[in-house]
């Protein structure tokens, strides 16, 4: 267990900071040859709580726990002692199918797993990553905490709010961004770090923010990431 | 590490794999010996892995630094209730990005840790609770999971050894919260991640009502290597009370930041000075935090005489917490990162106990009164008086961790808030003294 790796020359893979200084490739890192399409019913009942995706056509009005989801909530519900423990992973996938949780995604979640209605918006309003209104499709959260501050990183959230066009918190016109502002995202070694949907960019300069936002607003989302 | 920097003072024991994306194959994994300490702990028994983990004197690297044998010794031997494993992967601490390595770069070594840890334990369920924003985390270890399912390394009659294993990864949603222990615990049985009374404790009354061991990711990862080459090898890394390697997290104002693996007790001056090559620019350094956001802060001279490991943070007058060593150059306004650091503990507070929940506001407030220019010169007091009343009242330690940064900074920087405060404020001061 102890052999040397050999010396990997590698910069920390962030899409932005990807200044070609690296030999691996983005894909051989993170890449799809690696984690793969994993199947929307969730593959095995251990890792059907974890989120593949975010799905490129959020529907508010989507059905929830139908087909495919239903079958990765059963699985899910087969991991835990009781029902209740399954109610974050159930909340998660309201929002993986509609985009966000709203009231009613939060009352059918409290019917599916026989909790009170009450209960379930206690809970999901403790938590900050259940979107509690619909965001763009991209939702850009820029971590502006100790380590990436003393970096840059508001300079990096005045950028994406320029180049965006559009209010901290609020939606851009077409409806492709919202920006907010993050707590630690945990990659404070790679100032600054913006969280765009489910993909970390690292090493984000505020002279980058424009090269991302335009390729952004040209990639079509398909799975977890955006790209 | 090879990423993305090395340094070759580094002891590079759990970080070795990382920037080498083969490494996250099962295949791979067991090729260079992966699962191979598990079978060594089955064949030991889980007395004797308890035994060997406690005279490896391992401590726990999510920040308290308790003795990993110890805290699974307090398991009951004799299960009548299922006991759990969980593992705290919910990483958050500003300034603290190992976990998240750990977990992108060595999957199957956290699981093989797990896996060891609930062999000892006698838990037939691991969660390994993972912060909800490390979508690619998540991931990676989902899918190392599912191939060590496949591979019989989890689930019924783990390797023909009669022991049952379930692992089950747990996504989080986003609390700073649910980082605490028995926040976790709430988090994970699908309620708020409020922080419970202890007692009772986790090994008596933990997740779901039944003994519980809750072990960070970088513990666990530790774990596979001690059993397989034995608590000697690891004890000759560090001190006699802080034995062993830690990833020390560099962050901020340094040419070469990210995780370096080094031996605990190493010099804080040596890791900014050699290791991660030097303040940026050559700056001169002002201050240092070496533990994550909760920790006092050092001034430049406290720091260059720190010691590295627990007993030598105390002895400076902070902690060593999860090592995430947070560089500030002079360039630095000291008052801003205070004031961010104290809104981050505002927004996070689960708003339980009145002294965090209104203090850590009320601080986050006349801090930016004081950062905007408009501070009045009793602030500095009230802010001293206020944090010192968060201390040790509140059910978790997230109120003590805003009066640690607050009072440290007021401490040592007193001259950079009266530098903030508005002329007419110190002349009249002055005149008081006169």
């Amino acid at each position: 267990m102890s052999t040397p790796p050999k010396n990997v020359p590698f910069k920390n893979p962030g899409w932005a900071g990807n200044t070609g200084e690296f030999d691996l490739t983005e894909d051989q890192v993170r890449g799809d040859d690696f984690v793969g399409e994993r199947p929307k019913h969730g593959g095995h009942a251990s890792g059907a709580g974890t989120l593949p995706y975010m799905l490129a056509a959020k529907t508010p009005e989507a059905p929830l726990f139908e087909g495919e989801y239903k079958q990765r909530l059963e699985k899910i519900l087969t991991r835990y002692p009781n029902k209740r423990a399954a109610l974050l992973p159930a909340l998660a996938l309201a929002q993986e199918i509609r985009g966000h949780v709203s009231p009613e995604s939060m009352d059918r979640v409290a019917e599916v797993l026989g909790l009170p209605a009450a209960y379930v918006r206690g809970v999901a309003t403790f938590y900050t990553m259940y979107n509690k209104r619909p965001v763009g499709r991209h939702l850009v959260q820029v971590c502006t905490n100790i380590s990436c501050n003393l970096c840059g990183a508001e300079e990096v959230l005045a950028a994406f709010l320029r180049y965006t066009d559009t209010e901290l918190g609020e939606t851009s016109e077409d409806g492709n961004f919202t920006v907010i502002e993050a707590e630690c995202l945990a990659a404070c070694g790679f100032p600054t770090c913006v969280q765009i949907n489910s993909r970390y960019y690292e090493n984000v300069t505020a002279s980058e923010v424009p090269k991302i936002v335009e390729h952004l607003k040209s990639v079509e989302l398909k799975t977890a990431g955006g790209d | 590490m090879a990423y993305p920097y090395v340094s070759d003072r580094e002891a590079r024991v759990i970080s070795a794999h990382f920037g080498d994306p083969l490494h996250r194959r099962v295949d791979t994994y067991v090729q260079r010996g992966g699962y191979g300490a598990l079978k060594k702990a089955f064949g030991m028994g889980p007395d004797a892995v308890i035994d060997l983990v406690k005279a490896s004197g391992l401590r726990g690297r999510g920040g308290a630094g308790f003795p990993t044998g110890v805290k699974w010794s307090f398991m009951p031997k004799q299960p009548t209730k299922p006991h759990y494993l969980l593992c705290n992967a919910d990483e958050s601490e500003p300034g603290t990005f190992k976990d998240r390595e750990l977990m992108r770069w060595d999957p199957h070594q956290l699981i093989e840790g797990c896996l060891i840890g609930a062999y000892a334990i006698r838990a037939k369920h691991v969660y390994i609770y993972c912060r909800g924003e490390f979508f690619e985390a998540n991931q990676v270890l989902a899918r190392a999971v599912e191939d060590a399912y496949a591979k019989g390394y989890a689930g019924k009659n783990v390797l023909g050894s009669g022991n049952d294993i379930d692992v089950t990864v747990h996504q989080g949603a986003g609390a700073y919260i649910c980082g605490e222990e028995t926040g976790l615990m709430n988090s994970l049985e699908g309620k708020r991640g409020l922080p419970r009374v202890k007692p009772p404790f986790p090994a008596a009354f933990g997740a779901f009502g039944q003994p519980t061991t809750i072990n960070n990711v970088e513990t666990l990862c530790a774990v596979p290597h001690i059993v397989t080459n034995g608590a000697e090898w690891y004890r000759q890394w560090g001190s006699e009370k802080s034995p062993g390697t830690k990833l020390f997290c560099v962050s901020g104002h340094v040419n070469k930041p990210g995780n370096y693996e080094l031996p605990l007790g190493f010099p804080l001056a040596d890791l900014i000075e050699d290791v991660c090559g030097g303040v940026r620019n050559g700056n001169p350094l002002k201050a240092v935090i070496p533990g994550g956001s909760s920790v006092p802060i050092l001034d430049a001279q406290e720091a260059m005489a720190c010691k590295l490991d627990y007993e030598g943070c105390v002895a400076v007058g902070t902690m060593l917490g999860c090592a995430s060593v947070i560089v500030m150059d002079e360039t630095t306004d000291i008052v801003k990162q205070v004031r961010r650091m104290v809104d981050f503990y505002a927004h996070e507070s689960c708003g339980q106990c009145t002294p965090c929940r209104e203090g850590s506001a009320w601080t986050a407030q006349i801090m930016r009164r004081i950062e905007n220019g408009e501070g009045r010169l009793e602030d500095l007091d009230t802010l001293m008086d206020m944090t010192q009343q968060m201390v040790g009242t509140t059910i978790c330690v997230l109120s003590d961790s805003v009066a640690a940064p607050v009072q440290s900074a007021i401490k040592k920087f007193r001259g950079e808030f009266l530098a903030k405060m508005p002329a007419a404020v110190l002349e009249g001061s002055m005149a008081g003294v006169a």
